[in-house]
């Protein structure tokens, strides 16, 4: 009896509270007639300052809050004069001049000059943080030359053909702004790591760290919106598991989302409030096969790996969401030509080549290290595992966690023989990614194959200096071949990048060049 | 007493410095060059020396300890090398997140594990006992991570009766500062809509800390209560014709308490140590995510932080369980 009435008393608590709890609801995305949109991520930026960090979800927030001479925009990514209203270069290409827009205003009504952008690049160049290793080669302090209120000059040290390619993510700081928050002579960099001090189209609401960042709107920004129906605000939230964005999207807690896992992406577009964008990227995904040690040293032995490997299984892995490298540079990128010497899968050459290297029934063991927790190259790791067995090739397929990849691929003594790699090039220039393979990249996890080949360093140097694009291209043809033909990677896949959006949410204009999630909040509006 | 506690909080403090000592050694010796990550993929070897000399990183490694132990004695837990932040700053941040989770989920294990603890003993194989012994074993068996997301897709997706993570709606500011566990800063503020709010996205991710210690604590208890309620004083308690309830409730239920309070305890630290599954899954902006992404950057700073703070935490949790042995049973003596 007893128990009866004590099973009754928690069966009714259990039915208030889920009536109590029930009632409430979820998901807002307009406040005060205002239209908002909420970005899902996993990544948060906890230090939005220009001058020292640049990486995806930091550079989404900065792109926002300030601008930059120039800006990245479209597919192919094209370069667009933004705070420059026009500029020019030399013959010799060290001189560059830029005509600034004067209607530019800072978002406390400072006008944007000169002065302001000679004093950011200072800044940055003086830190020697984040973005600074772009231009730190190039160009110093005294190149840099006021003209006029509204002019500027940089004289180059040498010429750098990719120069205006770096100057979209040199952002302009109100120096006036930064320089009432220094504390201890430090630049302002303990303020600037959570405030801002831009020009950009929209500015900081709420920043509450490790949960979101609110922007809002800048109305009256001085280069005007596109759309009459642009979004009044966004919101980045931090999410870090897949199913939970995707619950977040589904249920409309979310208006946008990336960062979804392959299986995800593919139940959402199920979905009719919901679209998926789907387009192919420029982030490379190979295996860098260490060429100064153990038995990858061998050209024979990366060859006969290379044919070996099962390419189409790397597009099933992403449920046909991605296209195959036919060369060292992501294809669409200025300078890429599909190679001609490209590899794949011939198990009879990749026999043919391993007895070359005098190992005609394999009989040997190969590393292969990816970043724990990327069941992507997990995957594509038991894929080669399979097809070098064939070879009687043992593959030992070992997880690393991020700074111990990184701390394994800074030598060449411990550089494993395979490493999984994805890189995106940060520039639409293939100076960035032909310096993968110079020796400049070794002790960089993209240099973990130690590639030598002098002839190929001095062709990328030549390239990196001449001014003039069509020499450049003969140029980057060459280097391409080349590399392809030596293999110190195996040259795998480009995936598709992908966002999912609510049906509303409009205006998304995708660009390769922007890095892993980042999108420009800018274009976007809302069609009710 | 007095002389009891002393020595405790002396062999804290020692505790403490070993464990500091331990958590610095093995933070630095990992592989992995926290500079060049901190730099970034592309920076130059300069800039890879700008962060180590700005951090200090370019010094011994006795004289980096010692140097961030005499900050620590002033309260200062340093700077994070992968953020740039003031550590304490984080910490006034994500700790308050993680305690009110804890401390919620506490609450619901030692109230209901208490409770199916001796409602199971008493209907000793009943169908009560059945679902609390069925109850417990689940408990123990399901990882919280899996469990975590099956209530999220019942409850949050399918039924839309519990948001899906974090500590409040996204539209929702965060309530004024006093305490910063919502809840409570809910209730004193009289902001009933963030008290609500708040309350309605904890039930699920504190349900599911808590679970392993519930199911722990219904056993321990029902043993416990099975032993004592056997026991030749509850005979005479019955014979001298004193209520069932009373005896239950007050005499046998307090000598059933101490191995339980031992379990609370031991469990306290797991749930600390636990909160990182929970705070993955339900996006809890709390400590235990922050540790460990501080971890893989090999960011040292925080791990540091973090460690003490919360090793400190147990061992001031672990010294009131025992003096509360002395609070349920007079005969224990504190020497």
């Amino acid at each position: 009896m007893k128990g009866k009435r004590c099973f009754q008393t928690i069966l009714a608590l259990v039915i208030i509270l889920t009536f109590f709890v029930g009632t409430w609801v979820y998901g807002y995305e307009k406040r005060d007639g205002k239209k908002i949109i909420v970005y899902g991520e996993r990544q948060p930026a906890p230090n939005i300052d220009p001058s020292q960090f640049y990486d995806w979800s930091t550079r989404m927030l900065q792109q926002s809050l300030y601008d930059a001479l120039l800006k990245y925009v479209g597919n192919p990514p094209k370069i667009v004069p933004w705070l420059a209203k026009s500029y020019k270069k030399s013959k010799d290409g060290k001189t560059w001049t830029f005509q600034l827009v004067k209607n530019a205003k800072f978002h406390n009504g400072d006008p944007v000059t000169a002065q302001a952008v000679k004093w950011s690049f200072e800044r940055t160049l003086t830190l020697n943080k984040g973005p600074a290793w772009m231009l730190v080669d190039f160009l110093d302090k005294a190149g840099i030359r006021v003209i006029d209120d509204y002019t500027i000059e940089f004289n180059l040290k040498s010429p750098y053909a990719a120069f205006e390619m770096a100057l979209p993510w040199w952002y302009v700081m109100n120096p006036k702004v930064v320089m009432a928050n220094e504390k201890d002579g430090d630049s302002g960099q303990e303020w600037m790591k959570d405030h801002s001090a831009g020009s950009g189209p929209f500015r900081q609401k709420r920043w509450e760290h490790g949960v979101l960042y609110e922007l809002e709107a800048v109305e009256n920004y001085w280069k005007g919106w596109g759309s009459p129906k642009h979004i009044d605000g966004f919101i980045y939230k931090i999410i870090r598991e897949s199913a939970s964005l995707r619950m977040g999207l589904e249920k409309g807690e979310l208006d946008a989302v990336a960062g979804l896992n392959s299986d995800d992406f593919d139940a959402v577009v199920k979905n009719p409030n919901i679209y998926v964008t789907n387009d192919p990227g420029w982030t490379t995904f190979g295996l860098k096969m260490n060429t100064q040690k153990g038995f990858t040293k061998d050209i024979n032995i990366r060859k006969a790996i290379c044919y070996a490997f099962d390419y189409p299984s790397m597009i099933k892995i992403y449920n046909g969401n991605a296209i195959l490298e036919d060369s060292p540079f992501p294809k669409g990128m200025k300078g890429y030509i599909p190679c001609p010497n490209v590899y794949r899968q011939d198990m009879k050459k990749a026999k043919e080549y391993l007895a070359k290297a005098g190992y005609p029934n394999g009989g040997f063991e190969l590393e292969y290290v990816y970043v724990s927790g990327l069941e992507e190259e997990r995957l594509i790791g038991l894929v080669l595992l399979d097809n070098l067995a064939q070879l009687g090739i043992k593959l030992n397929i070992v997880p690393l966690v991020w700074p111990n990849m990184v701390a394994r691929a800074s030598k060449v003594e411990t550089s494993p023989d395979l490493t999984a790699v994805f890189t995106t090039p940060i520039l639409n220039d293939p100076d960035v990614v032909a310096v993968q393979y110079h020796k400049m990249s070794w002790g960089k996890y993209y240099g973990s194959h130690f590639y030598q080949n002098e002839k190929i360093w001095d062709l990328i140097d030549k390239a990196r200096y001449t001014p003039d694009w069509k020499a450049r291209e003969k140029l980057y043809k060459e280097i391409q071949t080349t590399i392809m033909e030596d293999a110190p990677e195996l040259f795998g896949m480009l995936y598709n990048r992908r966002w999912a959006f609510r049906k509303p949410v409009k205006g998304f204009v995708f660009s390769p060049v922007r890095l892993t999630s980042e999108i420009d909040i800018y274009p976007l509006y809302i069609e009710d | 007493m007095r002389r009891y506690i002393l020595k405790r909080v002396l062999s804290i403090a020692i505790t403490l410095i070993g464990l500091s000592i331990v958590v610095f050694a093995v933070s630095r010796i990992a592989p992995g060059d926290p500079a060049k990550l901190a730099a970034g993929p592309d920076a130059t070897e300069e800039m890879v020396q700008v962060i180590r000399k700005e951090f200090r990183l370019d010094k011994p490694l006795a004289v980096q300890y010692i140097s961030y132990m005499r900050g620590l004695l002033k309260g200062n837990f340093g700077r994070s090398i992968r953020t740039r932040h003031q550590v304490w700053e984080d910490m006034k941040l994500f700790l308050p997140a993680t305690f009110e989770l804890v401390f919620v989920s506490i609450t619901f294990s030692i109230l209901f594990g208490i409770l199916f603890g001796v409602l199971s003993a008493v209907y000793r194989d009943t169908w009560i006992d059945h679902s609390a012994r069925f109850f417990s074993v689940t408990g123990v068996a399901i990882p919280m991570f899996w469990l975590g997301i099956m209530l999220q897709l019942l409850f949050a997706a399918r039924f839309h009766l519990f948001p899906i993570g974090g500590r409040l709606d996204t539209m929702i500011n965060s309530p004024i500062s006093i305490t910063r566990f919502f809840l409570v800063d809910g209730l004193i503020t009289g902001n009933w809509g963030v008290f609500k709010n708040a309350l309605s996205h904890i039930i699920l991710p504190a349900f599911v800390l808590s679970f392993p210690a519930l199911a722990s604590i219904t056993r321990i208890n029902r043993a416990e209560m099975l032993e004592v309620l056997h026991k030749d004083f509850v005979l005479n308690e019955k014979a001298q014709g004193i209520s069932e309830r009373l005896i239950i409730a007050k005499y046998a239920l307090k000598n059933a308490l101490i191995p339980t309070l031992t379990m609370i305890g031991l469990r306290y630290g797991w749930m600390l140590g636990g909160t990182i599954l929970v705070e993955t899954v339900f996006d809890w902006p709390g400590i235990g995510y922050y540790a460990v992404a501080s971890a893989v950057y090999s960011d040292f700073q925080p791990v540091m932080a973090v460690t003490i703070i919360l090793g400190l935490n147990f061992m001031l949790v672990n010294l009131l369980v025992d003096m509360g042995y002395g609070f349920l049973d007079p005969r224990v003596r504190y020497e």
